[in-house]
């Protein structure tokens, strides 16, 4: 099948907005329905739902930014030569980068907004805390778009030197990496942030350690983010440059791209679930808060030794190519 | 926007003296070098300063006995118990790595545990330890039979278990700090050289959002995950039957 450069490169363009204003579109909705629940069972709190909604509403709406930012950088920092085919190719990293990435987080960090405005509705004199603390969460879902935001700006930054398949399979590695590996701890991000601010609204005697505990917890299951990025940056700028083509190697990277990006997944999102159920114990009992973080934080450091495997095997997959 | 530069760090080479001059082994960064040794002076300066006039004071007093009690009920809520030896170690580590990812702060100094060497060895500190002192709770012979645990043949999944701590905590800070680093350098190079953007950025608070969150926010929050996660590991460590 013969794709025409230009399709690729306004289907970037296109991918880039498109999703995530789809995945924003379906989180400000998701946000709305609840605040509005949330009015219906205590029309006293309207002005503290409303407020909350709206922040989080704002917060959501970063996604969306970020995508139209990387839109109008190749819109217009691209001049479109249509015989240089590969490095339209490169874009499919971007493709896979952002549209996966912008679409999921944008549905994840509606969940601890969800939350938020329900935890209003049950406790109407603590919306400072909790706006707060959905505030902090949401920034921490959104960290993985950061990340990949920054590899489609390298991608594009390298795609016009782009002359061998090699080249251009290095880069959609790269984007794969960043984009399949936020899947799973997105996921596991708005679980327990979900749980978090659900613990919150019933007790909010809790608040200090559900947010000690949410600190760590959050940095904990972020943790394969940031070793995918890693990934992306050494296939972005540690391989040295060959004139020569070689689609092998090309092949090679794109398997420890996708090797790492995949093995987050589960780990995401188990360990999301664990600090999750963690979280919910200590809403219902906060005295035993010594022993439930203990466990859990033994568990998810347990957990993300999987990670570990995968991201060692990609390293050794590049490095005796 | 090609962000190679950032990645590459000067080095003095000693190979050649040897007589091995493309040997990887004998070169070091001699920035990353530098900025630890300033970082250290600054921690014996502030050290000093706590000791001598900061212990008068009431404040000093209030803010020293906020901090060891922190680590103190750290140190009982992760192990369970108190070890001074323990708390001692985790403190110190928390300190150390809390000036080194925030160095940034202090004009001309980078943070050194933005370099993969300086991490790497903090692990290895934390293992070390960590493993020495399972081998004083729980003698010898426990500790050596824990690597069969359940069949013999374990052996070698059970020693990267082990090993996969120090790879696990390092490429942890490494990682965020890195990643941090290299989003405030890519913003503090796009706006530089534009007024208009400078000005913006300063006075919007855009400069002052992203030194925030990327170099005070996550390097306290990163040094206090590794601190919280080599007492986790003890914990681990010290425990009868304790598998990895």
């Amino acid at each position: 099948m013969y794709i025409s450069s230009e399709f690729l490169h306004y289907g970037a363009i296109a991918t880039s907005i498109g999703i995530s204003s789809v995945s924003v579109g379906l989180g400000q909705g998701m946000i709305s329905w609840s605040a509005l629940n949330a009015i219906n069972r205590q029309p006293a709190a309207q002005d503290d739902v409303m407020r909350v909604a709206i922040i989080g509403m704002t917060l959501v709406e970063t996604v969306a930014i970020l995508g139209l930012l990387i839109s109008i950088f190749l819109l217009v920092y691209t001049t479109l030569d249509p015989h240089a085919c590969f490095s339209h190719y490169a874009k499919i990293g971007i493709i896979a980068a952002m549209g996966i990435t912008s679409f999921v987080t944008g549905l994840a960090s509606a969940f601890p907004a969800q939350a938020a405005c329900n935890a209003v509705a049950r406790q109407p004199f603590f919306t400072h805390r909790i706006s707060g603390f959905m505030l902090m969460t949401q920034v921490l879902i959104q960290t993985p778009l950061i990340s990949s935001f920054l590899v489609s700006l390298f991608i594009q930054g390298q795609a016009d030197s782009a002359t061998t398949l090699t080249d251009s399979l290095r880069l959609i590695a790269s984007g794969m990496c960043v984009g399949i590996g936020s899947i799973g701890p997105a996921i596991g991000l708005s679980i327990f942030s979900k749980a978090a601010l659900n613990s919150l609204g019933k007790n909010s005697k809790a608040y200090n350690k559900l947010l000690s505990f949410t600190f760590i917890s959050e940095a904990l299951i972020e943790t394969p983010i940031i070793f995918c990025l890693i990934i992306a940056i050494i296939l972005l700028f540690m391989i040295p440059h060959t004139s020569t083509d070689n689609p092998i190697s090309g092949i090679i990277f794109l398997a420890a791209g996708l090797c790492s990006g995949l093995g987050t997944l589960g780990t995401g999102i188990s360990s999301g679930a664990t600090a999750a159920a963690a979280c919910t114990q200590i809403g219902l009992a906060p005295e035993s808060y010594n022993i439930l973080s203990r466990t859990s934080l033994l568990a998810q450091s347990l957990i993300e030794t999987v990670v570990l495997y995968t991201v060692i095997l990609s390293l050794l997959m590049i490095l005796f190519r | 926007m090609n962000g190679a530069e950032i990645i590459e760090t000067p080095q003095w080479s000693f190979g050649s003296l040897i007589g091995h001059p493309d040997n990887p082994l004998f070169n070091i960064n001699s920035e990353i070098v530098i900025h630890t040794w300033i970082i250290m002076l600054l921690l014996a300066i502030m050290l000093a300063s706590v000791k001598f006039l900061l212990h008068h004071t009431a404040m000093g007093r209030f803010i020293l006995i906020r901090f060891v009690s922190f680590f103190i009920d750290l140190t009982k809520q992760s192990l369970g118990f108190f070890v001074f030896s323990h708390c001692v170690f985790a403190s110190s580590l928390f300190i150390f790595i809390a000036l080194c990812n925030t160095a940034s702060l202090i004009p001309w100094l980078d943070e050194p545990t933005r370099d993969l060497n300086t991490t790497l060895a903090l692990g290895i500190i934390s293992f070390f330890y960590i493993q020495s002192v399972s081998i004083q709770v729980r003698g010898i012979g426990s500790y050596i039979k824990d690597f069969f645990q359940p069949f013999f043949i374990m052996l070698p999944l059970n020693i990267i278990g082990k090993l996969s701590s120090i790879v696990s905590i390092s490429f942890r800070l490494f990682g965020n700090i890195f990643g941090g680093a290299i989003i405030t350098k890519l913003y503090f190079g796009v706006i530089h050289g534009s007024l208009i953007l400078e000005l913006f950025g300063l006075f919007s608070g855009i400069n002052f959002l992203i030194i925030a969150f990327f170099t005070l926010f996550e390097g306290l929050l990163q040094a206090f995950v590794f601190a919280m996660l080599t007492l986790t590991y003890l914990s681990i460590g010290t425990q009868e039957g304790g598998g990895h």
